[in-house]
């Protein structure tokens, strides 16, 4: 239809204006254009001025971001399989701080992730006078070793741990929803197949089985290109 | 203020172009009638790559899906959710209602769950078992010709089981069950709960030579590019924009229904949401479809000398009776699925097997039935996945939380080991739930809004306290543990918010007497005899099942109608 076609074209119009507004053209501006169009995923006209406010507007400093790298390397270290890097967790995290930051996720950046970020360098700052980024591997992980588990009931750690828990629910989401990640956890699928039943080996290892009556109802898939037919009992002929 | 008028007269304009509308679209257009349908949302098709969702990953969407813009993530094929911007709307206080309005070609059927099922004989006469409610102005009987036919025009797979109250159809043949429903197989049979294949609108095998097949992608949430699923844009609408008889109008807000002095419509008029314009069509019939509460919307605010407090309201009704779907669910973890070995386990979008209602409210503490749906399996990860990657460790006494190398391993082990029960069940309608004109908001286009007012009561409480003590026993037969706290009276039973199951139906109610009922059995306003209404609005009672495949039987039973009219001239 006209209106999809057009949208294009204007998006990039109202980009462009703003941009000559602005005098020059930065390389930075350019590789955030570049950026919206890196994800092609079927948005509304509205959607994707919302996509480009959120990807060309900063929240974390850079060293509020390497502070982030380094507990996701924490949270979640590097394997053969994959790594925090490649599955783009630092970005998510600068990403979801914009996007969930309206007052229906009650300001998600500001009061939950940076909250964390300056909780947990409190913490360090506490127990070895300096910032989270400063400390080493072993003085990060005994902080965690205080705030990452459920049963600890220390009064004064309570906020600390749920925004721990946010914290480890943020990286492995954002691990296990990219490429790397979902190769690593091996989901089969989102492709064209035929579903043809659970395979027999699998079926062998459970508790459960087809009853022969259920499956010769169901359909078989060599015929699934044939017309349908019924008789006039609705029993399918084809 | 401009208001451009059509020249053309049109023999039919249709307002909305969901499942009620593309229904009538298709059959009035087919049989040589000129249509004008008129739709609120853009254009869609779910063939076209540019809006496509289908196949996409989550990274390829920045918050990898995350639903801050689409209330069910980014990919869920559905332009609207539970709020619009600039078109409000609000609840009585002390009660609440939630609205779901998605605005597109389609409507909502680009992204419904295709559970398609018909109502039976006993559910369009429900009022003859416990006294409640009303019974339909027609039975079974009247409607199963449309049933028959549009099983065969859209295409249902389901299996022939002779239940009185489940009445079988010309079925394509389901497909098999994943290992996470033979397990709920076994469960339910273990509790004496009926259990067989579900009855999605899905094509598992050709039912003609313009879509394709269904290819297991499941995710029918997406809208299916090659037509494998049933919406109304993709098998309805644009199938009759090729048959030259239907003038599309998308982004087109209707606001009313035009009357002429002696009160008959003579068209409707819209807003054009690209340039705010007004527009006048003129038709000899309108046909209103913009969904239960949209089109009590229109027709209240269709106010005239002749009908002063609304189009076809001299009984007051419109708006009342408005009726959801009750629902109730529990997750349930079954230890025996951990660390399963993967395969593509996908499927169709939606369950392969399910439960109708098996018992006899003769012999229960409430009046209506439900019926349960399944999910689990092991799907393609989305935003959310890992967020507590150890919770079931507390079954086993071992330590929840942590971090490190082992949460991959946790996030691996107990992926797939979860399934989801659901129930979803008959509430009784009644006058006092309803919608109306708030008289102090109007949406962004100047056109006065919606305020609800809905309760549920005991009979609804009572129906979700049954379906957790049946999820409670099914868990454990199947030998899963139940997942968090079985609700309480406190907490309601954890029933639904009204409106959160998206089955509105009842605000302009059917019946032979227009003092206790809006439109007649044809589904045409007592008062008008050129409107109708063929969406949810009309239905007496919502059965307990969804309430697509009669909405469209009945929209194509109507459509048959009207051109039978036409065929005698009485338009
Ligand atoms: C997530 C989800 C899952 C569901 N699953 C199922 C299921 O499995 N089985 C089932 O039976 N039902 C299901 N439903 C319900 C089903 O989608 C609806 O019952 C059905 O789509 C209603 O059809 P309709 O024609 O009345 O309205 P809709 O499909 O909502 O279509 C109404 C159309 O009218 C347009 N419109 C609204 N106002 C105006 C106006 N003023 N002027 C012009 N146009 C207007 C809208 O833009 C829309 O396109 C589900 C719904 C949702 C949201
Ligand atoms: S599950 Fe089948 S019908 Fe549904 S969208 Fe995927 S391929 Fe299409």
């Amino acid at each position: 239809m006209k209106r999809r076609d057009s949208i294009k074209t204007m998006f990039l119009g109202s980009i462009g204006a703003s941009l000559t507004l602005n005098s020059c053209i930065t390389t930075e501006d350019k590789v955030m254009l570049d950026q919206v169009w890196k994800y092609n995923y079927g948005r509304t006209y509205e959607e994707l001025k919302w996509d480009y406010k959120v990807l060309t507007s900063k929240f974390f400093s850079d060293s509020e971001l390497k502070t982030i790298e380094k507990i996701a390397n924490i949270i979640l270290p590097p394997n053969e399989k994959g790594n925090i890097k490649d599955a783009g967790v630092v970005e998510l995290f600068e990403i979801i701080a914009k996007d969930f930051s309206t007052p229906a996720h009650d300001e998600y950046g500001e009061k939950v992730l940076r909250r964390g970020l300056n909780v947990f360098d409190k913490i360090c700052n506490e127990r070895f006078g300096v910032n989270l980024i400063d400390c080493s591997d072993d003085q990060i992980k005994s902080v965690f070793d205080s705030i990452a588990f459920n049963d600890n009931k220390d009064e004064g750690l309570q906020e600390a741990i749920r925004l721990f828990a946010v914290y480890r629910g943020m990286v492995l989401t954002g691990y296990f929803t990219s490429e790397v990640g979902i190769n690593d956890l091996g989901y089969k699928g989102n492709t064209p197949n035929v579903w043809d039943g659970v395979p027999d080996d699998v079926l062998k290892d459970y508790s459960v089985s087809y009853d022969e009556e259920w499956i010769s109802r169901c359909v078989d898939q060599s015929k699934r290109n044939d017309l349908a037919e019924w008789d006039d009992d609705g029993n399918l002929l084809t | 203020m401009e208001i451009i008028k059509s020249k053309e007269e049109y023999d039919v304009i249709v307002v909305g172009s969901g499942a009620g509308g593309g229904m009538a679209t298709k059959t009035l257009s087919d049989a040589g009638i000129k249509v004008a349908l008129v739709e609120s949302g853009p254009y869609f098709d779910p063939a076209d790559p540019e809006t496509q969702t289908q196949l996409k990953w989550p990274w390829e969407s920045p918050r990898r899906g995350a639903g801050t813009n689409r209330a069910f993530g980014d990919f869920h094929m559905s332009y609207g959710d539970w709020s619009l911007d600039g078109e409000p709307y609000s609840s009585v206080e002390g009660t609440d209602f939630k609205w779901w309005r998605s605005r597109m070609l389609g409507g909502r059927t680009n992204h419904w769950g295709r559970i398609s099922l018909r109502f039976g004989p006993k559910d369009f006469k429900s009022k003859d078992y416990d006294g409640l409610g009303e019974n339909w102005p027609i039975s079974y009987e009247d409607i199963k010709p449309y049933y028959d036919k549009l099983d065969k025009l859209v295409g249902v797979y389901g299996t022939k089981e002779n239940m009185f109250n489940e009445p079988d159809g010309f079925f394509l043949p389901p497909p098999k069950p994943r290992l996470h429903e033979l397990f709920y197989i076994k469960g339910a049979r273990k509790s004496n709960v009926k259990v067989m294949p579900s009855r999605l609108s899905i094509l598992t095998k050709r039912i003609n030579n313009e879509r394709g097949i269904c290819f297991y992608c499941g995710h029918c949430d997406r809208s299916c590019s090659v037509y494998g699923d049933f919406s109304s844009s993709s098998c309805l609408v644009i199938p009759s924009l090729k048959g030259g008889k239907v003038d599309l109008y998308v982004n087109s807000m209707v606001n009313e229904v035009i009357t002429d002095k002696n009160g008959r419509a003579t068209g409707v008029s819209f807003i054009n949401k690209e340039n705010g314009k007004d527009y006048k069509l003129k038709g000899k019939i309108v046909v209103l479809a913009a969904s239960a509460c949209a089109t009590a919307r229109i027709l209240l605010n269709s106010k005239s000398k002749a009908h002063p407090n609304g189009l076809g309201n001299s009984s007051n009704l419109i708006g009342k009776y408005l009726h959801d779907t009750t629902g109730a669910g529990r997750g349930v973890f079954i230890p025996e699925l951990m660390n399963r070995k993967i395969y593509n386990e996908d499927g169709v979008g939606g369950m392969h097997v399910y439960s109708p209602w098996w018992l006899d409210n003769k012999k229960l503490d409430f009046p209506r039935g439900y019926h349960i749906e399944i999910g689990g399996g092991m799907p393609m990860p989305q935003y959310g996945i890992g967020w507590n990657p150890n919770d079931f460790n507390k079954f086993f006494g071992l330590r929840t939380g942590g971090y490190g190398d082992s949460l991959r391993d946790d996030v691996k082990k107990y992926y797939g080991s979860t399934i989801y029960l659901m129930g979803r069940g008959e509430a009784i309608p009644l006058k006092e739930n309803y919608c109306e004109i708030d008289p102090n908001s109007k949406d962004k286009y100047g056109v006065p809004v919606l305020k609800f007012r809905y309760k549920w009561t005991d009979n609804e409480y009572k129906q979700a306290k049954h379906m957790h003590d049946t999820f409670e026993e099914i868990a454990y037969n199947l030998g899963g543990i139940p997942l968090g706290n079985k609700p309480t009276k406190k907490d309601n039973y954890g029933i639904s918010v009204p409106g959160e199951i998206i089955h509105e139906v009842g605000t302009t109610r059917m019946g032979n007497d227009p003092n206790k009922s809006v439109v007649n059995k044809y589904e045409r306003l007592h008062d008008v005899d050129n409107v109708y209404v063929v969406d949810a609005a009309p239905f007496v009672s919502q059965a307990d099942k969804n309430p697509t495949w009669t909405i469209m039987a009945l929209s194509m039973r109507t459509s048959e109608h009207i051109i039978s009219e036409f065929k005698k001239q009485n338009i």
